[in-house]
């Protein structure tokens, strides 16, 4: 095959281009390995709202970034040996694995915005502690967000959403088995000593600072899920654009081989 | 009619012994809720009162102090010789049937005068809640049913003789709960964030696309004016001349 000079300059690029897209698909694939692992242990509380969407996106994510790798090799091979069969066929499907990547940025970044604070407390309202399950799924899902919620407060010093007034300004699941005058919000609210039993019940009954959590659980579900969906969303955008300019500089090249 | 001579001082010295002593009536000690920021200082069926310490200063020690709590249409004609532990002062039967009951007794002794700084003393009203239903224990400190509002006054009795009181609170109501399904879970709409990355990706989407387009139309186009198809592998190009190149099929072969 005849090459011009004009493909002789854009191999380095190109190469160099394909490169970069091979890394940041392995990149992309480690990260979202780690967030599909829930290293946070959040995923049921996603799981009870019944919009999961995020980890739907770092799944396809995974996938996308062995995509890229892959076709990142075929493009290598392609723009060195100036093949026009082989460059086709990577553009072909680097506009498909374009799409997915699309997909999943956009899937990862609309679902973030539905995850509320007023969400969160909601289903805790419904499903925490609850007894009388309708069906398999609901017991699950009520087993789900009680361990969930039981470690969260436990871990990060937190009670409720916003603050324990969430147990008291709103009626709920743990309510209707808990009484008020014994549980003004649930045990794992109050401080807990070596052995995890409250330092001081009465104190923490009262409310007296020092010896319940006062703080919400809202930072510490909010921060990760934010990690997670942004970054999804914009590293996946930052490859989309870098892997645009290769896709549109390919294009360029495969037009200016000669046969 | 003529004036007393008198009348001119009498009457403001006899408006100010009135106001002196009303002001001296309302010197009592007032209930009021715990002072000290408490989280659980009003909850559904609880509330936190500040304890009577130096309430009481001319009531002998022994004297045991009892707290009355009462609806505030009970506190005009509320009578302090009915004694605690009768039906009519009976928790159990508050407010269906009663309209004030009588909890929380103790000796003055354990309200010692002064307060020491920096202690906090409170008793929490509604904290028992194994006697609430128990018809035995009528003076248990039951959790309240309602929100209320309460009002609240202590009284010493000795034996069973009143001896002292304090005022009656203010209204204290208690915390209501909302339904959960009151709280509005849709979405916050859409961040500018994630307006901009759709619109972005779907541009540069849509470019990638018709630069496909243009790439394979240019190609039909460079096709037709070539003369040397040499790699029968190719297959995508033999179709698509067959589509295209009608006037050389000799070349083709």
């Amino acid at each position: 095959m005849a090459k011009s000079d004009d493909t002789c300059i854009l191999q380095g690029p190109l190469v160099f281009g394909n490169v970069v897209i091979g890394m940041c698909g392995i990149a992309l694939t480690a990260e979202c390995i780690f967030f599909v692992s829930d290293p946070h242990g959040l995923y049921p509380l996603l799981e009870a709202t019944e919009n999961d969407d995020i980890y739907a996106a770092a799944w396809i994510g995974i996938f996308v970034g062995f995509a890229l790798f892959a076709l990142s090799i075929l493009g290598i091979v392609g723009v060195i040996k100036s093949n026009r069969t082989l460059l086709l066929v990577y553009i072909i499907l680097m506009l498909i694995t374009y799409a997915f990547e699309m997909a999943s940025c956009i899937t990862a970044a609309t679902h973030r915005d539905f995850l509320t604070p007023n969400l969160f407390l909601k289903q805790m309202l419904e499903r925490y502690q609850k007894s009388e399950t309708v069906n398999n799924n609901d017991k699950w899902m009520a087993e789900g967000v009680t361990k969930t919620w039981d470690k969260l407060m436990l871990q990060n010093q937190c009670c409720g959403v916003r603050g324990p007034s969430d147990w008291q300004e709103y009626m709920s699941a743990f309510r209707i088995t808990h009484s008020d005058a014994d549980f003004p919000w649930p045990r794992n609210c109050c401080v807990m000593d070596a052995q995890g039993s409250p330092v001081n019940l009465d104190g923490c009954k009262l409310g007296v600072p020092g010896y319940y959590n006062s703080n919400g659980c809202y930072d510490a579900i909010s921060g990760p899920m934010n990690t997670h969906a942004w970054g999804v969303a914009w590293f996946g955008f930052a490859i989309l654009c870098w892997t645009f300019c290769v896709l549109f500089g390919t294009m360029f090249y495969w037009s200016r081989i000669e046969y | 009619r003529p004036r007393h001579p008198g009348t001119r001082t009498m009457l403001p010295l006899l408006l100010l012994l009135l106001a002196t002593a009303h002001s001296l009536a309302d010197k009592r000690y007032v209930p009021t809720l715990a002072t000290s920021p408490l989280g659980g200082l009003k909850t559904t069926s609880t509330f936190v009162l500040e304890q009577p310490r130096c309430a009481f200063t001319k009531v002998q020690s022994d004297a045991v102090i009892w707290l009355v709590v009462a609806i505030p249409e009970a506190v005009a004609n509320f009578s302090n010789s009915v004694g605690p532990g009768t039906p009519e002062r009976a928790f159990q039967g508050f407010p269906a049937r009663t309209h004030a009951y009588m909890t929380l007794n103790t000796t003055l002794r354990n309200y010692p005068c002064p307060k020491p700084p920096g202690e906090i003393t409170v008793l929490r009203v509604g904290s028992e809640t194994s006697c609430a239903t128990d018809e035995t224990r009528p003076t248990c400190n039951g959790p309240l049913l309602g929100p209320g509002p309460y009002r609240v006054k202590f009284l010493a009795l000795n034996g069973s003789k009143p001896v002292a009181e304090t005022a009656w609170s203010k209204p204290i109501t208690l915390k209501t709960a909302l339904p959960p399904s009151s709280i509005s879970a849709t979405g916050s709409g859409r961040s500018t964030g994630m307006i901009a990355l759709t619109s972005i990706l779907s541009i540069l989407f849509a470019v990638l696309l018709a630069g496909l387009v243009a790439m394979l139309f240019f190609w039909g186009s460079h096709a037709r004016g070539s003369s040397t198809f040499s790699k029968p592998e190719v297959v995508t190009v033999r179709r698509y001349n067959t589509h295209h190149v009608y006037d050389q099929p000799a070349a083709r072969l």
